[in-house]
Parts: C-alpha cells; structure tokens; sequence
C-alpha cells in the first residue's frame, strides 16, 4: 500500500528492460508529472537516461543511437501522436508503456503504423496518478464538478486514476460511497464496472478480509479545506502552494536566483522527510539545531541564532555556507518565507479564530472574534473571506447570526464583489442542505459526551484542535460502525469484518491536514492500512475555486478564474 | 469479453524472416510473422505476463533443380501471382496491356505492372537484406512473438518473398529480381533502416567506452577500498605496492571517464553546421551525469599511508595488540586466581617458575619472560591485558585446550576492539581538533580573499581571474564546491573528518599548500601555487605547444560558453521547459534542464578542476613527474575556460 513505491518501480522496471545504452524518455505533460513527482533527475541520468521529451514537441531531433522509452496516457491525442513518431522514428527502439489500459483497436492502429519494426514492446504499466506522499494520491484535476455533476471526461479520468491506484496496488476492492453525493454514486458505479470489464486484470490472490474502496465528497466537509494550517507540508501548501513537489518562492522578495524555485521531495530531502509532519514550532526549532549545528564548525560564532531571520541573514552572509548545504538553505528559506507571511498576515490570531469557529460552540464569543479581525487592517482579504465563509457555515441555521453585517463589513473593508460572492459559494457547496454527515452538531450521544468532555478537557493545542470529518468516517470504518444508510456498499456484499486495506477517494480534492490525520490513523492502528487520494490537492485558494466553478452562481466566470489562477 | 488474459494477439503486416541452409543445395527456410503483444502487467513489475512465442505458418520446401519452368513455379509459389485477365490496365501508369504491352508480373508481391514500370532489386542488395532482416530476427526473438492467424497479409516488399526469390535465381544470368515499384519502396526503406544499424556515431562509441571505464571502476573501487581501509588500519592481510598499483589503476579509468566524457561534450562543437541542440543537450547530460559519478566516487577514494608511515602504523597496531593481549592476560590471571583459591592456600607458588608449568587440570600463567618484557614498552593497561591474553592463549594452544583457545581467542578480539575504539576516538578527535584550526584559518583566509577580489574589482579588474580562493586540496575544494544543488539531494558528504587526505598531519604537500596560500593572502598578491608548480615541473614557462593550447582555446571560442547560449535558444523547445512556461505543470527536472544550466556548466568545470587537482596531487606523492605536467596543462586549459565562462556571463 505505498503508491510512491509502486510508481518508482514501474519506471524503475521500464528503464531497465530496454537494456544498455544512451535513452530518452517520451512523456505527455501528464506523465511527466507522474515521473518527476517519484524521481529526481540526477537519479534518473544514472539510470542513463539523458534526455527528456514530451511526444508533441517538434523540435526533436532524429538520433538513431538513443533508445526511447514512452511512458504515456493512453490518450487518443497521444495515439496519434505515436503514430506518426512511428512512421517517421527518430529513434533506434521504442519500448512503449501506457500508463493505463488501452483498447484492442488502438494497438492494431499502433502496429500497422509500426512499418520499420522499431517497437519492442508495448506494455501497460499502470502508473496512471501521483503520488504526492507514500499513502496520498492525486490526479490534479481542477474543476472536477460542473453545477454538482460530472464533466464526463473528468469523470472518465478520475475513473481511470482510480482504477489504475486499484491496479497498481494490486487491490481488487469492495466500494462504499457517500449516499448524499450523487457524483460519488456515479463515480463508483464506473469503476465497478471497470472492474468487471477488466476482470482478468482485477483477478489478484483473495485476502483474509477484502480491501474497500471509499469514495467520498469533499462537499461533505467544506470546513478542513478553509482552515489555516500549522504543519510542515500542510503549511508550506497552504501560503505558498506545492505543485508537483515543487514551490514557487519567486515573489518571496529578495531571493536568490537558485532559489526562485524549489523542490521539495521526501524521496530525497532528509529534513523535509524527518519534518513533514512536524508543526511550525517543531520545525523552527530544527533548523535552529542544524544550524547551530554548522555554526559550530565556523570560527568565531559571535552572532547568535535567535530568530528565524537572524538564521537567514546568517546563511545570506556566507555564501559559501550556503553551498556546503543546499538543503538546509532551502529550507531556511521556506520557513522564514513561512514566519514572515505568518506575522505579516497575523496568522496565529487568524488560525485561533478559524479554530474556534470550527470546533467551539460559542457564538457571542465567536461573532465577535471574528468582527474584531474583520476591523484589524492587517488581515488580508483572504483570510477576511474565509472566515466570513466559516462563520457562515458553522452558524448558518443561527437565529442571531449576523452573516448579513459580516457581509456588510467586507463591503466596507473593499472586498471585491467576486470575494464576497464566494462567502454565498460555499454555503451553497458545502452548507446543511448538501451535507450527508453531521459535519457541526454531533447528534448521537455518544458524539455528544465527547465533545463536552472535550470542552472540559481544554485544548493542548489552540491552533490544532481541528480533526477534520474524515479522521471520524475512517474511525467508525475501521470500527465497522460507519452506517450503511450514509455511506452504502454498491452491489449485494458487504463487508463482515473490519476492513484493514482502505482507499479513500475524495472527489473535489483532498488536504494535507486529512493527508497528515491518514498518516496518524495509520501509524497508530496497527494492521490497518488506508491511503487517501483526491481529485487534487487543496489549499484555501485552490478550494475556493472549485467551489466556484462547481456552484451554479459561480458558473462560467469563476471558470475563467480558475484557470487563469492556474497559470501562476 | 475481447481481450484474452494478460495479451492482446494482433497481426501486423510486418514480416520477418529466417532462413537456414540445412546442407549443400537443400535449402529450407522458416517464415515468422512478428506480431506485437501487448502484455499487461497489472502489478509493479515483476509480475509482467509474459506472452507465447510462438512460430506460426513455417513452410519448407525444397529445390533441387532450377530448371526454368519449375523456377517460375517456384516463383509463383512464393506469391501468388494475380491473373492476367483480372487486370486489363497497369495500374501504376494506366496503359492498356496487349500483345506490345505485356504484363509483367512483381515477383515479390505477385501484381502486374507494365514494363516502363517494372523495378529492378540488384542480387547483392536482395542478399544484404536478406541477411541483414536474419540478424534482426535474431533480435526479434526476444520479444514477444505470437501466432498470426492467417499467412497472407500484405506482402508488399516482402523480404520473406524475395529471400525465396534470390534462391531461385542466384545462378541465372540476370542478377535482379523483377518487382514493382512498391515493393521497391519498402525495400529501399529497409534498406536505409539497415544503413542506419551499421552506422555508428562517434559519440556511442566514446559513450561505450565510458560505459566500460564505469563498469570498470564500480568493480575496482570497492576492492581498493577495502585494501585501504585494512592498510591504513595498520593490517598486513594486504599488500602496499599491490594496494597502491590498484589506485593508479582506477585513477586511471577516472581520467579516462573524465576524458572520454569530455570528449563527447565537445563532439562536433566546432563543425560549421552545428550539430541539433538536442544532441547538445545530449551530450552535456552525459558529462554532467560523467561528472557526478566521478566526483561521489573519487571522494571515497582514500589515500594510502607512506611506506613510512605505514611501517609505523604495522608497528602501532602490533604494540596494540601486544597489549591487548597482555591485559588480557591479566584479566584471566584474576580469574584463574579466583577460581583456584585452593592450590594457592597449599602453598604452591602462584608465580610459576620459569619453565612454565603446564599440567593439563590446572591454568597457566603468563611467563615472567615475555611479560616482563612487554610491561616495559607499554603502560596501557589494556595493552598489557592484551599481551597477557595473548600468552595464555599461546599457552592454551600449547596444551591442545581448544574450549578455551576459543574462549581466549574470543577475549582476545574483545579488547582488541576496545582498544581500537579508544585509538579511533583519540583519532577523531585529534583530527576534529585538525579540522577546526584548518577551518580558522580557512575563514580568515576567506574573509582575506573576499576583501582582496573587492579590492581587484575596484582596481583592475583585468587581473587573474580568481582562482587563488581555490584551495588545491581535493577534499577542502570539494568542501568548498559541492554540486550547487538546490535539491539537496546531490549533496556528497564533505565531511573533513572523513576524508583522511586532508587531515593527514604528515602530508607535507598538505602542509605547504596552506603556507603558500597563508602567504599568498597575507601577501595581497595573485599568487596560485598551482601556477608555480607548473613552472617547477616543466621549467619551460615558454612552451610553445602550451601556448598554441592555450591561444587555440582562447580564440575557438569556448565550448561552454557557446552551448549556453545555444541552449537558451533551444529552452523553449525543451518539453520541460515548455511546461514551465506555460506555467500549468511544473516539474522538477526543468529546473535542472533550464535555469542550472549556466550552474551546470560553471559547476562542471570546477568540478574538472577539483578532480584534475586531486590528480595532480597523487602523480606527485607517487613521483610522476611527467604525469604532473600533463595535468597541470589541463588545469591552465580548464582555468581558461572558467575564466572565459565567467566573462561571457558578466
């Protein structure tokens, strides 16, 4: 159950069949993320292969001494495009892989195109997500729901994904969705029946206890997506965005030119890996070790490390330094990125507040916080929106609820109206109405008595008190007390015993926040092993949009939105 | 359901053909129809379904005549020809055929053409694509074949036809077989395709080369260090001079690698046409990827002791285990007294005459001889143990008493160990004490140099360009200039603890290169000790074939120079690079691809220079003094690049 692993030993697998030899990998833009998410680029040149080209590019060039490897969708587009590469090869052997099924046609198609014989091997290596983290995967979809329906080719593409997960974790699974939401109904009617198209494929040695396929709706839990987040990588995504492993710290100001852009790995970054789940504090600390650590070996440590920005003017002043430890620069960099964006934006006092919206039920003393940062002027817009939009749904069936003056107050604050639209947005997305599960208000007792114990217990933690809806669905799953009536099986069985191999799937995009609460449960329940994926990964930023463009009001300019905030 | 478990079994029209001669005139020959499987592999690899092979329609016949009549039988056998009455016109020019016009038929395929478009295919030609198709069966065998249903798909330009043809004809006068235009097409394209398989470019060959040289030094490189770690540990299981031929031998496959990859970054630079920037971009990756490989294995690479020292670390760790033994000895002294409280209590002496007695139901102790004799050298009570050990052991062995020979033996390497832990520890220290006087001074040095170069660029900044901040030590640069990996994950470990060259007390070069440089900083004045060395070595400052060298690199134009603004041009045709403009999918290779280039570069020649300094430091421990002047040339020639590079991005 490690979808990092299994992509690595695809690739792993295709480089070493094709033999000795000078290599050049042909992706499509998809599988070139699929690829680089998993692997570095000086690991893949030992493996020698030494060039990289997407099949659409023309500018490549015919060399007759290269073997090349095409790991591609099997796409019509990129059918085509094979085609024609075959007819006229520029290279001497073409070992082809698909990243996921492909029809008995298209490969008739490939092979008559196949005039020179220059195909060795034509496999389908189901390598067809990303792995973000070694139980979290991600499709990268934006924009998944039109007006809370499928878009029939993202619906066929998360299909895919998710089939090609199931594939490559050799899992032939029971499938439970979420009754309210009828786009996870949809979607797991076409995997089943992908399943039984694909029987043979699917037939896999039966384990003990059957694995389960769960397919959920982010629109369930709108809260974990809106909330700020104090952990390492959930962090690092939330204030700057990770993008394929990668961060773009470009409009950090002063940066180096080498660090405009970085990549953050836990394949291959001890600290990122040892810290991905760290909070703030923790990390900080750190790196202050690590640093102190170096500074011992420098002459003349007069200078103390206090702060973070004591550290950066540190390795700012020798550049030598920051050679000898480019990750540790690097890392430097993004948390004091992290603190200055934090203090700039008032975060804590945010976070503290969002806090309290989502896991209190205090109303007077919630308005009121929230009316308190509405009025502080270094609040950003954003985080004025959003906590805008949790009130609104945390208290949306509230008799004295006083959205319309919070409303009013972003008005006068200059919030743009396409802003304020998107409060409205994500009640309608995420709001009582649309909602399966008990998102706010615990009904059964037993729910209720924890959360007052809870309450006289206090928080350890203001800023961490927040466990999102998920951590409760996978509890009562691998209790076996998750209900039937909301989150049904798809055909006649169902499942005896607790389940051990879980899959989630998140239409709408999952979070680093339930990435890390998948992480805990998995660590501390022993012989349970769950992996989440989602349609994409999600920030605050990110998940607005998706609510904009899945809303009807939202509708066709959010759309435009969304991709032209894609861009950056 | 369509598709058959784990492959798909689909024909293609691309035919393949073996044929053997089985004895004299008798010929038999297999026809194979290639087919593609698709194989799936629905579990990380490993567990791939592997399809059939399988051999499909293998028809044999024989000829023993060639009569005419029966070769065209025998032709007509091969291909069906098509009947004259189905085709009143040529169908390639469209002319009626009569009694002038005659059909004629192609003898690969078995269609009708007229005689203006009757092709010939040349018997040589016919041959060398016949043989030429049987090497490419031979390698067809190793991927998966499957059966085809039926034997008749398009024939066109069939090679399995014309091998067949050939055989009829080869002892006629006409030496050509009579086809048709299309089957000359796909022949001709054959034909180009087999070209292509003989050519071979000069940058596989280097590259094989290479690949050799690696190969070479992954199975030497382990061994050496394995000599060296024993030598160095003062051991005698190896030999020095076998140990230190065995360095210059991977020294040598590492210049080589280095040369070879050199060699490839610069193929074709300076032809008129410039070669695509994809075989560029090629050829830089492979240096760079040369480059990486030579520098995290150089780096490991340890140096071996000097005769002298090596005799005093035999003696250092003998005195040790002498040692060792002695309080082993002692050790077991306290035990054998404890345990025979009785024998003493009868007043038998305890300390034993000198011929040691040795009686098989009791101990033995240490022989007042050689004990006496040890305490004098040593004062460490764990090598006094050691020795003590040693000689109860030698007695135990005396007396056949292998339980306890064993036993002793095993006491024996406890306390070796834990003397040699101490010794290690002694040793780390020490040398973390080295590294942080080293690291002082190479701070303030730093600082000196960093105030130097702001004053040079104030004043004239014509003047050297700024190597002397280069440290000629392998291992301080490699401290100085790791891989500026942003990723981190190219970080080698330049740990100065580890690296025993640089910490090595007794290295006298070692030594000098700091003074020199002390003086060269405190003197204020551009000064490369590398730059004197070459003058000693060759004592011909005037040399003019160096200078020719260094004239040809100047004005040729730099190669890396070139390249990067060459590659700036071809960025944007980069896949990689084209994402990241376009922004929507960003990955981290075309960060490596686009933005590191100049950093690549830069690296790649500091990193040459590191590696050629490390060079030019051992051909001198080993006295090769004509191996030192080659390098050092290198070096000048390298530093003119870097020099070179750095102006052209100012």
């Amino acid at each position: 159950m490690n979808v990092t692993l299994a992509v690595k030993q695809y690739i792993s697998k295709m480089i070493e069949s094709s033999g000795a030899g000078m290599k050049v990998l042909l992706m499509d833009k998809e599988t070139t993320s699929i690829v680089s998410v998993v692997y570095t680029q000086s690991e893949i040149l030992q493996k020698e292969v030494y060039l990289f080209e997407r099949i659409d590019s023309q500018s490549r060039e015919s060399m007759k001494h290269l073997k090349a490897i095409c790991f591609l969708r099997p796409t019509k587009e990129n059918v085509e495009h094979l085609i024609q590469e075959l007819r006229r090869p520029k290279y001497s052997v073409y070992f082809i892989y698909f990243s996921n099924v492909i029809s008995k046609s298209e490969i008739k198609a490939l092979a008559e195109a196949d005039e020179q014989e220059v195909v060795a091997e034509v496999q389908e290596f189901y390598g067809d997500f990303i792995a973000v983290n070694p139980h979290v995967f991600s499709l990268n979809l934006q924009g998944v729901a039109k007006g809370r329906s499928w878009d029939p080719s993202v619906l066929w593409r998360c299909t895919q994904g998710l089939t090609s997960v199931l594939l490559a974790l050799k899992k032939c699974p029971m499938i439970r969705y979420q009754l309210s939401s009828d786009m996870s109904k949809r979607l797991a009617e076409n995997v089943k029946q992908i399943i039984t198209k694909e029987y043979e494929l699917f037939d896999f040695r039966k384990t003990e206890v059957p694995p389960l396929l769960l397919i959920l709706d982010r629109s369930d839990d709108a809260i974990t997506p809106l909330l700020n987040q104090w952990t390492y990588q959930a962090m690092v995504h939330e204030l700057l965005g990770i993008n394929n492993n990668r961060i773009d710290l470009s409009r950090v100001p002063g940066i180096s030119k080498d660090l405009r852009e970085v990549v953050l790995s836990a394949e291959n970054d001890e600290f990122y890996a040892n810290n991905l789940y760290l909070n703030f504090g923790e990390i900080g600390t750190n790196i202050k070790n690590l640093m102190e650590d170096f500074q011992k070996k420098r002459p003349k440590g007069q200078q103390k490390l206090e702060s973070i920005s004591d550290m950066k003017a540190f390795v700012d002043n020798y550049p030598q330094f920051k050679k000898m430890s480019g990750t540790v620069s690097k890392h430097v960099t993004v948390v004091g990125e992290l603190s200055r964006l934090v203090a700039e934006r008032q975060l804590m006092e945010v976070s503290e507040v969002e806090q309290e919206l989502a896991c209190q039920n205090d109303h007077s003393s919630a308005q009121q916080n929230v009316r308190r940062l509405l009025q502080n002027p270094r609040v950003s817009e954003m985080d004025a929106v959003r906590l805008v939009a949790l009130y609104a749904l945390r208290y949306e069936r509230h008799s004295a609820s006083i959205l319309p003056a919070l409303m009013e107050q972003l008005t006068r604050r200059g919030v743009s109206e396409a802003r304020r639209r998107m409060v409205q947005c994500v009640v309608e997305y995420g709001g009582k109405r649309v909602r399966g599960s008990d998102l706010i208000t615990p009904t059964d007792a037993v729910a209720i008595t924890k959360q007052f114990f809870k309450g006289l217990k206090g928080v350890e933690n203001v800023y961490a008190q927040h466990q999102p809806l998920l951590h409760d669905t996978l509890d009562q799953l691998i209790k076996g007390r998750l209900k039937d009536s909301q989150f049904p099986y798809l055909g006649a069985s169902s499942l005896r015993d607790r389940p051990q191999d879980v899959i989630v799937f998140v239409i709408g995009g999952a979070t680093y926040e339930e990435a890390l609460c998948v992480y805990n449960m998995n660590r501390s329940t022993p012989g349970v092993r769950i992996v989440l994926g989602g349609s994409s990964m999600l920030n605050t930023k990110s998940f607005l949009e998706e609510v904009m463009s899945s809303t009807s009001s939202g509708g066709e300019r959010s759309q435009g939105i969304s991709r032209y905030s894609n861009r950056h | 359901m369509e598709t058959s478990v784990g492959m798909l079994a689909l024909t293609s029209p691309s035919i393949t053909v073996a044929w053997t001669r089985t004895c004299g005139n008798l010929r038999s020959w297999e026809q194979q129809e290639v087919t593609w499987t698709c194989s799936r592999s629905s579990a990380p690899p490993g567990s791939i379904t592997t399809s059939s092979k399988s051999i499909s329609s293998s028809s044999d016949w024989k000829r023993t005549n060639s009569d005419a009549a029966k070769i065209r039988a025998i032709e007509k056998s091969v291909v069906p020809w098509v009947r004259d009455g189905d085709v009143p016109f040529c169908p390639d020019c469209g002319t009626k055929f009569n009694l002038r016009n005659r059909r004629h038929h192609c003898r690969l395929c078995g269609s009708i053409m007229c005689r203006k478009c009757v092709e010939f295919v040349p018997l040589p030609l016919a041959q060398k694509l016949i043989n030429g198709t049987r090497e490419a069966l031979s390698f067809a065998g190793s991927r998966s074949q499957s059966q085809s249903p039926s034997g008749v798909g398009s024939r066109r330009g069939s090679v399995s036809s014309m091998s067949s043809v050939t055989s009829v004809i080869d002892d006629k006068d006409d030496e050509k077989i009579r086809c048709c235009r299309h089957c000359t097409d796909t022949l001709r394209k054959k034909q180009h395709k087999l070209d292509d398989k003989d050519f071979v470019p000069d940058i596989v060959k280097l590259y094989e080369r290479l690949r050799m040289c690696m190969d070479k030094v992954d199975e030497k490189a382990p061994e050496y260090i394995r000599m060296a770690e024993s030598l160095n540990a003062g051991e005698t299981t190896y030999n020095l001079d076998t140990a230190g031929g065995l360095r210059l031998e991977v020294q040598k496959y590492y210049e080589l690698i280095d040369a070879l990859s050199k060699k490839i970054l610069t193929l074709g630079v300076k032809n008129d046409p410039q070669p695509h920037p994809k075989a560029l971009q090629l050829q830089r990756m492979v240096r760079y990827s040369a480059t990486l490989f030579v520098q995290e294995k150089l780096l490991g690479l340890m140096s071996l002791p000097t005769k002298e020292k090596y005799e005093e670390l035999k003696e250092n760790r003998k005195r040790q285990q002498e040692m060792r033994l002695q309080q082993e000895r002692l050790a077991a002294q306290e035990v054998v007294t404890r345990n025979r409280p009785a024998a003493s209590s009868n007043g038998e002496p305890p300390l034993a005459p000198r011929a040691v007695s040795m009686t098989k139901a009791g101990g033995w102790l240490p022989s007042p001889d050689s004990s006496g004799h040890v305490r004098r050298a040593l004062d460490d009570p764990l090598l006094q143990q050691i020795e003590n050990i040693r000689s109860f052991l030698r007695q135990a062995r005396e007396a056949s008493r292998t339980d306890e020979a064993t036993m002793l033996e095993e006491n024996l390497r406890q306390l070796q160990d834990e003397y040699d832990r101490r010794q290690t520890d002694l040793a780390l220290a020490l040398s973390q004490k080295l590294a942080e006087e080293e690291n002082e001074r190479q701070g303030e040095l730093r600082r000196l140099e960093a105030w130097e170069r702001a004053e040079n660029k104030r004043g004239s900044p014509t003047q050297q360009a700024d190597f002397d901040h280069v440290s000629p030590d392998a291992s301080s640069l490699a401290e100085e200039f790791p891989p500026a990996n942003a990723d981190g994950h190219g970080n080698l470990p330049c740990d100065e603890a580890s690296t025993p060259v640089e910490e090595d007390p007794s290295n006298p070069f070692c030594e000098d290169i700091k003074r020199e440089r002390m003086e060269a900083a405190s003197e204020k004045r551009e000064y490369n000790p590398f730059d004197e060395d070459d003058t000693q070595n060759d004592c011909v400052p005037s040399n003019p074939f160096e200078e020719e060298e260094e004239h040809d690199n100047a004005d040729s134009g730099n190669p890396f120079a070139e390249e990067d603004e060459r590659d700036d041009n071809m960025g944007s045709r980069n896949p990689f690079a084209e994402c990241s403009k376009a922004g929507s999918s960003t990955n981290p290779f075309d960060c490596d691809d686009d933005d590191n280039v100049d950093l690549i570069e830069e690296e790649l020649l500091l990193q040459q220079i590191d590696n050629i300094r490390a060079y030019i430091f051992d051909a001198k421990l080993s006295g090769r003094t004509d191996e030192v002047e080659l390098l050092a040339e290198n070096l000048r020639e390298l530093q003119q690049a870097l020099r070179e590079h750095k102006k052209n991005e100012l």
